[in-house]
């Protein structure tokens, strides 16, 4: 800042020390504590928190402080000021760069790599090749099929070859031009549909469970409920295939790497990683040397969203160089890099086919999902069952198809990202049921309002689901959306769209542990005598706000302001394992091991308060650093008081808290996948304009309703929601991996790949619905990947609505969307695409049919979600089936099946053509 | 890809650089081929100026040189020799935030946080210029800065906060207190 400008600072003056720093004992000296916030306070506790949606087992740790209020995530000022330090950002002595050699082939042999020019340069430490680590890792223990780097084969432009630390970063770059590698190609395939073909030299090899000689890395057949008559009682069929491009995170951080070995002979690892313990594990693996050898410590992360979830080869890379050198080791990726290591979303072919029967039921849902997954396996057993599973809710359905696969090409690996699996299937049924609707003359929200599965019901693959704000998604949308006053009735080139989304809050299974014997999150707290409270977990914040959420949720039941919570959450020294940021679980499963750690040590301090004052325990609450009588608040000691005198005895107060997830789900095979403790649910409104000259769309407004159960820090729900909104309009309209014909990458920089700036960015209305879910830490479920799920189906509708066209290639680009445009035009022999009809909407007798059942539905749910004993019920019900028992005990014709028939295998659909081939261990040979 | 990069220059002359970096002054010896970004980060030690995409399209790098908003990444140091460059680091004084960093914490601009210092840096000078800029004023200024998490809404509504602090006076000038509640949920 300027020297004169400096006068004329406006705004916060602060100084350290003059902060207005929190008292540990209830304001200094008053003997009471502040008054409460009852607002705060549920009814049950005797406050005045409205509860539509009945009590939660966490009511009565409410103490009316932190939880349900906006708060700023506890680590923005270190943001703001520009202190926060991500992977490159970590500086230490003596420190060596280092740079990656990748391979410039698709796919090809190695013969040979010369690395003595490059060795000979001075500067040059030390060079690393395939030979260096020669064990797999990979972030499933049944698909490890990567290594640091390429042992035999290269099996990407972009893989990693070799890599050399040097003092320098123009004498590590050349090096890397010093180094010869020799290569003999191969035949590479980049065709996904290729990949389901036998080929010489498949890219992985998975010895006896190899699927034939083709490139399949998973398969998955599915079938439940009423197959045969599906189609025969549908009155209106919607069939569909869709091709939608890979996306990529597009991370604002590129990744970085800093590996450190101390003189004891241990490694620390700096990392920007969303699961720094799968990457111990592998570390471990890789590197041959015990976990508890290795300290990985997790940076500020800038930006996750799946894209580093798995164990990296470059952070093997920097292991290793540093270990050969002895000094430490930065890598650094150029944005280029990031497209190579990727791991963005699935190019995906879908086939999507619905049946809707004459009571307005949606009597079959038919999927077809082939997925690309490039070189390597990443999560793609998960994302392969994510593809078909998550759409089985949140409608009650007669029957569920579901054929998917997942292969091999010589791309960037494929894996998680936002949404996992679910996104691209979401937006085919999505779309699938506005076509249905508009077949059926029914408005599409009346139609969804009634096939919606009840709370506490069972889906028809068996997930347990506990709470649904589903039903009060549509209706908020719709209301603040005026959906009845325009949808239909825009003119041309407006349109307005509806779509939903169903995702998991915490996988219900963890990847590497048998869930009955270690807790998927652990929290451990200590309080000293200066009452502040050190939070130790493993979960990775990456700018959701899990440190904040976590800190919020302890000071919330200790009755203490935020700024004595202090949370350690970097080192896998100090915290405790927890699986990581994937698969939204971190706000359900942290902050619920961090309520029963909390609740261990609010125990203590009422057991200590009830000795001090000798008032029974049942009478004793927690206000503000004050622990009192209820009846009399007058009768209290301050927290303090109440800490010093528990830690007579044994000193510092230390708790431990864990979760674990309830058994649930099924018996048959792949039935844990996609099964969750919650699921969170959630309903888009979004109105666009299309430029029909140009085939130019525009999202103008999006009314976004998410049920995440209870919103512990509403300000970072609203930034979730709108921040997915903006991810998925990125998916829907601009963003797409572009590969030429020769297969190569085309767009490795984000000039090309084209996230939605802030002009293309709609105005978002954020609506939070809270469900209140039984299991949920004080109710809240999932909030960080669910909220992108509808805005891809979402404005998909509203583009029909506006032009009439509905398209089967994401992103929805002008020129994919403007042949679209020419197409009709020819069809309908029309010159000027102005004149183009809009679609209209004539309402049939089903409407009213249908809206009569919402309404009987609503008071059932309604019912449902407020009885103390709920009555099982399975999906099925709606087709007239006793709720109470699994229908396939009570229906012969009801299908569980995950293997294909004969019938099946003579006609297959795309990815079902998978099971054309027999795993080698079952060929005889 | 990296093998058909041209060889580097490595061992060029070094020259003398001379500027101003948050009020002090710098002389470092850099090649001359230099990226202001590199030499931020590497020589003048402030890693608050991220390195996103190193071709100009994310902002992540942006700093202010001579009060006007600029790409570091774009930037050869030899260009911006005796010049004042204002980095995110230089936002504040001491403790005493710059508005808009307040307002990017409490009204959830930041997230992952990434980009942050690019954003605040652009808007820091659209607000000394403008300080009650209108909501396309706002847009036009922060075009050039990607953020991946908060799509940008939440970014939009920090700086309207911050315009009104800036505009409603100078009554926060020398009191002690932040105008937001450090601890939430306590009454004050």
């Amino acid at each position: 800042m300027p020297k004169d400008k400096k006068k004329e600072i406006v705004g916060y003056r602060q100084q350290s020390g003059k902060l207005s720093f929190s008292r540990p004992g209830s304001g200094g000296k008053n003997s009471f504590s502040e008054p409460r916030n009852e607002e705060l306070i549920p009814e049950s506790q005797g406050g005045e928190k409205k509860q539509p949606w009945g009590g939660h087992r966490h009511d009565e740790l409410i103490t009316g402080r932190v939880v349900g209020k906006s708060t700023s995530l506890i680590d923005s000022k270190w943001k703001v000021t520009g202190k926060a330090k991500y992977g490159d950002d970590i500086r230490l002595s003596n420190e060596l760069i280092g740079k990656i050699i990748r391979s410039p082939h698709h796919y090809a042999r190695i013969l040979s790599i010369d690395v003595t020019k490059a060795i000979e340069l001075p500067g040059v430490i030390s060079i690393a090749t395939g030979q260096d680590a020669s064990n797999k890792f990979g972030v499933l223990p049944v698909t490890k099929d990567e290594h640091a780097m390429a042992v035999d084969r290269v099996r990407h432009i972009g893989d990693l070859v070799a890599c050399v630390a040097a003092e320098d970063e123009s004498t590590a770059l050349e090096a890397v031009r010093l180094i010869d590698v020799e290569y003999e190609i191969l035949d590479s395939i980049h065709d996904m549909k290729d990949g389901l073909n036998d080929s010489n030299e498949p890219i992985h090899d998975r010895g006896i469970y190899h699927i034939g000689e083709a490139n399949i890395q998973k398969r998955v057949f599915q079938e439940f409920g009423n197959i045969e008559s599906m189609e025969t009682n549908s009155i209106a069929s919607h069939k569909k295939n869709w091709f939608f491009n890979g996306v990529n995170h597009a991370a604002t951080e590129p990744h970085a790497v800093v590996a450190d070995w101390d003189p004891s002979g241990r490694l620390t690892l700096y990392t920007p990683q969303q699961v720094p313990h799968y990457v111990h594990r592998a570390l471990a693996d890789v590197l041959e040397i015990p976990m508890h050898q290795i300290n990985v410590h997790r940076t500020f992360v800038g930006g996750g969203f799946g894209g580093k979830s798995d164990p990296f080869p470059h952070e093997m890379c920097a292991s290793i160089l540093a270990r050969k050198s002895g000094r430490p080791v930065r890598i650094t990726f150029d944005r280029e890099e990031v497209y190579w290591i990727n791991r963005g979303r699935h190019p995906s072919h879908i086939e999507m086919n619905l049946h809707a029967d004459q009571e307005g039921r949606l009597c079959g849902i038919q999927t077809d999902a082939l997925i690309d997954g490039g070189a390597f396996a990443s999560f793609g057993h998960v994302t392969t069952y994510y593809n078909g599973v998550l759409h089985t809710a949140p409608y009650e359905i007669g029957a569920f198809h579901y054929t998917g696969a997942r292969v091999w090409t010589n791309k960037p690996a494929s894996g998680a990202m936002r949404g996992h699996g679910a996104v691209n299937s979401r937006c085919a049924v999505e779309v699938g049921i506005d076509d249905i609707s508009e077949k059926l003359n029914v408005d599409p929200i009346s139609f969804r309002l009634a096939n919606l599965l009840p709370p506490n019901s069972a889906t028809i693959t068996g997930f347990r689901v506990t709470s649904i704000g589903m039903r009060e998604c549509l209706e908020r949308v719709m209301a603040e959306s005026g959906w009845k006053d325009k949808f239909r009735k825009l003119p041309l080139g407006h349109g307005i769209g509806i779509g939903c989304g169903f995702f998991i809050s915490g996988s219900g299974l963890p990847i590497h542990w048998d869930p009955n014997k270690f807790p998927h999150a652990t929290v451990h707290l200590k309080i000293d005598m200066d009452g502040g409270v050190t939070v130790h977990t493993g979960a990775a914040d990456i700018g959701q706000g899990s440190d904040t959420v976590v800190a919020q949720s302890v000071a919330e039941v200790l009755g203490l302001p935020l700024d004595m919570i202090r949370i350690k959450s970097r080192e896998t020294d100090t915290s405790p394992v927890d699986l990581g940021s994937y698969s939204s679980r971190v706000t359900f499963m942290n902050a619920n091991a961090a309520i029963s750690a909390a609740m261990e040590i609010r125990n203590k301090l009422l057991d200590a308060t009830s000795k001090i004052t000798g008032a029974p325990l049942k009478k004793l609450v927690i206000g503000d650093r004050r622990i009192f009588r209820k009846d009399d608040p007058a009768v209290g000691v301050s927290y303090l008081e109440a800490l010093h005198k528990s830690q007579e005895e044994i000193g510092a107060l230390v708790a431990s808290g864990a979760y674990r997830t309830p058994p649930m789900g099924r018996a048959h095979k792949g039935a844990g996948a996609g099964l969750a403790p919650a699921y969170s649910f959630s309903a888009y409104v979004a109105e666009v304009k299309v430029d029909i000259e140009t085939g130019q769309t525009k999202v103008k407004k999006v009314w976004a309703a998410h049920d995440c159960g209870k919103a512990l820090n509403p300000l970072a729900v609203k930034g979730q929601i709108i921040g997915s909104c903006h991810m998925g309009m990125g998916q829907v309209l601009s963003e797409e991996m572009r590969y030429g014909r020769t297969g190569n990458l085309m767009n490795t920089d984000l000039l090309d790949y084209k996230i939605p700036s802030v002009h293309e960015m709609p105005e978002v209305v954020p609506i939070i619905v809270e469900s209140n879910d039984p299991e949920g830490p004080f109710g809240a479920k999932e909030a960080g990947e669910g909220p992108l799920l509808p805005i891809l189906p979402a404005v998909c509708n509203a583009v029909y609505d506006a032009i009439g066209i509905r398209c089967d290639e994401l992103p929805i680009t002008p020129d994919r969307l403007y042949k679209n445009i020419e197409k009709k035009c020819r069809k309908l022999k029309i010159t000027d695409p102005l004149d183009l009809p809009s679609p209209r909407l004539e309402l049939s007798e089903l409407q009213l049919k249908l809206e009569k059942r919402a309404n009987e539905h609503k008071i059932r749910d309604i019912k449902r979600r407020n009885e103390s004993k709920i009555e099982p019920y399975h999906n099925g019900a709606l087709f007239g089936l006793d709720p109470t028992i699994p229908p396939d005990e009570i229906d012969d014709s009801w299908k569980v099946s995950v293997l294909p028939s004969e019938e099946y295998l003579q006609n297959p659909r795309l990815a079902g053509r998978a099971w054309l081939h027999a795993e080698r261990r079952h060929r005889g040979d | 890809m990296s093998q058909y990069r041209l060889p580097m220059i490595s061992n060029l002359d070094k020259t003398p650089w001379k500027s101003t970096v948050n009020g002090k002054s710098f002389v470092h010896s850099i090649d001359s081929n230099s990226i202001l970004l590199d030499v931020l980060r590497d020589q003048v030690g402030t890693l608050g100026v991220k390195r996103g995409c190193d071709m100009g399209t994310c902002g992540c790098c942006a700093v202010l040189i001579d009060g006007v908003p600029k790409l570091s990444c774009l930037t050869l140091a030899q260009e911006v020799q005796e010049t004042d460059i204002t980095t995110v680091e230089g936002l504040s004084e001491g403790h005493h935030l710059h508005p808009i960093q307040e307002t990017f914490a409490e009204c959830g601009g930041s997230q992952c946080g990434f980009c942050t210092p690019g954003f605040l840096v652009v808007i820091s000078a659209l607000l000394n210029n403008n300080p009650s800029p209108d909501d396309d004023e706002i847009k036009n200024a922060i075009e050039g800065n990607l953020c991946r998490c908060t799509g940008y809404q939440q970014i939009v509504d920090s700086v309207r906060s911050a315009s009104k602090i800036l505009t409603s006076g100078n009554e926060n000038l020398n009191g002690t207190e932040p105008l937001s509640n450090p601890n939430p949920g306590f009454v004050k």
